[in-house]
């Protein structure tokens, strides 16, 4: 086997399909339209619960909205009044930049944790890799706001478990003030929200380890591959499609971070953690209650995702079809 | 969302009389009771709601004792809404109010009423019956906080004024037993004993965490300490070249520069800070909340029980305090069933009592909204357990409204403010930035917050 190969033939081995036209000749649903047919609940579940609160959120951007005239109903149009103080607001743009340091501190921590970890259990000579499985997926489990709540405990800075263990190691003779630094206080948030994400990547990257056919891996091992070469040249150029979606959703997700930011720093110290999702929340629940300009930060956030999520596509994601 | 009804049944008539006479019996075997017969909180409003909705922030377990009592006192079934915070309180109420719920009494913040005000969530209280008896126990303090435009907003929840708190044990081995400072010079020349000597590294933990309390409660609290306000009555900030506040600010930065301040004060807000002090490592704790001297002194929970004082300001003594208060809401469809529920928040139960005020002195040293309180004997004996209740008392009597300090609280645009202080005096603190630079972005951050 040469390098490469594997994606290169897979690729190419995408052929086309001539069966829809067959069954269109039949009068039957194509695969297509069946395929369609049945997600139509889904969509009309998503128009209803995701649709409309993303276009109504776009109508409020362009209208002046408080808590009062939300509860009258009555909005003064604003144009784009709210998105021209949001590009003028240092602190939204102070924000952006702490949403993208956190994005990709945190999406290439989750990609390199989550793969190391999901290649280990996926070695059956691994003892106890079965419960390992079952142990990993705990963080997962844990809602989000409830794991802030433990990382704030932890890396408190009087009574936190972390400077006790470092203290009791004899690492450290003062303890640390983890929420108190700028850069500290970023990275515990970052490795909260990481610890309880990344099992979410470990379990699409074990599914699709396990999916990959044990005759590709004995063909390169007779072809004298070593490990190493194993990994680099077959797991991970397969892998690559489940590496994309993983990138794709742990980067749009990132960019939401909220909870572990209200449970543990609350944007501090000073305003150090304020992220995007942060700002919009504090915009428009806390006084002056502006919803308007929070609609915008949010829908601002929202295409600065959906510009990610494409280049993502356009860049990582390829078919793979192990012919 | 709940729902409410108020046309009368057979029910409520049949509840209506077992109540006038269960109420007749009683007050013939309690004189008390039988004043409390003609007093407005005893009267049953008309109407009987399915469900009455309050939103407040959790404290103990106060509002499932009182919901109990009304519950059991009028048979009306209430929604508390409790949230972890005052942050979460603020959104949870907001959003409530915005989605068109009913709420009929919150808890509000004295620098968010404003807010309240102006968009609508608050309703003044005037007229309802009892109001004015109300009014007439006011504190000064509470006074101050309810009544504005010549409206009354609320019912106190708790007043609150700002000490310092020293370790008598600590302080004598630094040399100065029963001799706690007077002045500023002489906080730091104790200070500087005490580090030089070994008995603390960092003989000082400010409250100096971020919040609208904390840090900025503590600055604006040593400023006027020492002479100065933070705003003037026309609103213009008194922070400019040689202001007492941009002066004091320069001399608090000087506590952490010289290593007499503990680092991590910029990090503690008011229980961790108690907690961080409980450890017996720092010789002052300043400037805090009067109750929190119950946490220190609490057997249970703190290694150095029994051995904190509560200390007055220098000087002369002037502090800060102020009240929060329960607030009407005009998302209410009943207004006197929600008139009833804030006084058992924030008022008179129907035994004519101040029942939550009483229980929150008793269990947790919070001072009252009402000066009848204040002065009672249950207080003072309450109290007693944990501090010097003379020295505790003194303190209030010198402690002026928050709103004379700092008069633009009562704008709505204070908070955005609020947050943005908080932002330069971390800096400041940490030694990024100076004071005079801290002080004039401080100015500059005005105009951002009150475009809103």
């Amino acid at each position: 086997m040469t390098p490469g190969t594997g994606t290169d033939r897979a690729e190419s081995s995408v052929r086309p399909d001539h069966g829809p036209r067959r069954a269109r000749r039949r009068g039957e649903l194509s695969a297509g339209r069946l395929a369609f047919l049945l997600n139509v609940p889904t969509l009309a579940g998503l128009v209803l619960v995701l649709a409309y609160p993303i276009c109504f959120a776009g109508y409020l951007s362009f209208h002046e909205v408080s808590i009062r005239h939300l509860r009258a109903g009555e909005f003064p149009f604003a144009g784009l009044a709210n998105f021209s103080r949001l590009f003028q607001d240092e602190v939204f743009w102070l924000s952006l930049r702490h949403t993208v340091v956190f994005v990709v501190a945190s999406v290439v921590l989750e990609l390199v944790i989550g793969l190391a970890i999901a290649l280990t259990i996926s070695d059956e000579r691994v003892w106890l890799s079965r419960i390992t499985r079952v142990l990993i997926l705990i963080p997962w489990a844990v809602p989000p706001v409830v794991n802030g709540l433990l990382w704030s405990f932890i890396v408190n800075a009087q009574y936190g478990y972390l400077n006790r263990a470092l203290h009791k190691l004899g690492l450290i003779t003062d303890y640390i003030n983890w929420l108190g630094h700028p850069r500290l206080a970023t990275a515990a948030v970052i490795v909260a929200y990481v610890w309880r994400t990344t099992p979410f990547n470990i379990l699409l990257y074990h599914a699709a380890i396990q999916g990959i056919p044990a005759q590709i891996y004995e063909a390169a091992a007779v072809d004298g591959a070593s490990s190493w070469q194993s990994l680099w040249r077959l797991t991970l150029p397969l892998l690559r499609p489940v590496i994309a979606v993983t990138l794709i959703l742990r980067t749009t997700f990132s960019f939401m971070v909220f909870d572990e930011i209200l449970a543990i720093t609350q944007g501090g110290p000073g305003n150090d953690t304020w992220v995007a999702a942060w700002y919009t929340y504090r915009m428009a629940f806390q006084p002056p209650f502006n919803i308007g300009l929070g609609a915008a930060s949010a829908w601002v956030l929202a295409v600065i995702v959906g510009l990610v999520a494409i280049a993502y596509v356009k860049l990582v994601y390829r078919r793979v079809e192990y012919a | 969302m709940s729902t409410s009804s108020t046309a009368p049944t057979s029910l409520d008539r049949r509840r209506f009389v077992q109540g006038a006479a269960a109420a007749a019996a009683g007050g013939a075997l309690w004189p008390r009771a039988i004043a409390a017969q003609g007093a407005p909180w005893a009267q049953r409003p008309p109407g009987n709601p399915q469900k009455l909705t309050f939103v407040v922030w959790q404290y103990g377990k106060i509002y499932e004792q009182i919901s109990k009592q009304f519950e059991d006192d009028w048979g009306i079934k209430l929604n508390q809404i409790i949230e972890p915070n005052v942050e979460p309180q603020v959104a949870k109420l907001t959003t409530m109010f915005g989605a068109g719920d009913e709420v009929d009494v919150s808890l509000s913040p004295i620098q968010y009423l404003a807010s309240y005000i102006q968009q609508g969530i608050a309703v003044p209280i005037d007229g309802l019956p009892g109001v004015d008896q109300y009014v007439k126990d006011f504190t000064p303090f509470a006074r101050a906080a309810a009544q504005r435009d010549g409206k009354t907003w609320g019912l106190p929840y708790f007043s609150t004024a700002w000490i310092f708190i020293y370790n008598d044990e600590l302080l004598g081995k630094a040399g100065f037993k029963g001799k706690p400072f007077r002045s500023y010079p002489e906080l730091v020349e104790q200070a500087r004993k005490a580090k030089k000597d070994g008995v603390a590294k960092y003989p000082i933990l400010w409250i100096a965490g971020a919040g609208f309390e904390q840090l900025p409660g503590t600055w604006f609290n040593l400023t006027w300490n020492r002479g100065g306000v933070i705003f003037d009555k026309q609103l213009a900030p008194q922070l400019g070249a040689g202001s007492v506040a941009r002066e004091t600010l320069k001399w608090w930065q000087s506590t952490f520069k010289e290593e007499l301040a503990d680092p991590n004060s910029l990090n503690l807000r008011f229980i961790p800070a108690c907690k961080a002090f409980n450890a017996g490592q720092h010789v002052f704790l300043g400037t805090l909340h009067h109750y929190y001297i119950s946490l220190i002194n609490d057997q249970a929970q703190s290694p150095i029980a029994g051995k904190g004082r509560v200390l007055g300001l220098p000087g002369d003594g002037k502090t800060i305090g102020y009240t929060m208060l329960y607030i009407l809401t005009s998302a209410t469809k009943n207004k006197e069933w929600a008139w009833k529920l804030q006084q058992y928040l924030g008022g008179r139960t129907k035994n004519g009592e101040y029942t939550q005020a009483q229980r929150l002195a008793q269990d947790a040293m919070l001072a009252s909204g009402y000066q009848s309180v204040m002065e009672s004997e249950l207080l003072r004996k309450a109290w007693a357990k944990w501090a010097d209740v003379p020295t505790v008392l003194d303190v209030f009597k010198k402690a002026t409204n928050f709103a004379d300090v700092v008069p633009a609280v009562a704008q709505p645009w204070y908070p955005r403010w609020s947050d943005a202080i908080n932002v330069e005096l971390t800096a400041c603190l940490q030694g990024k930035i100076s004071a005079d630079l801290a002080c004039d972005n401080m100015i500059a951050a005005l105009a951002t917050a009150k475009r809103g």
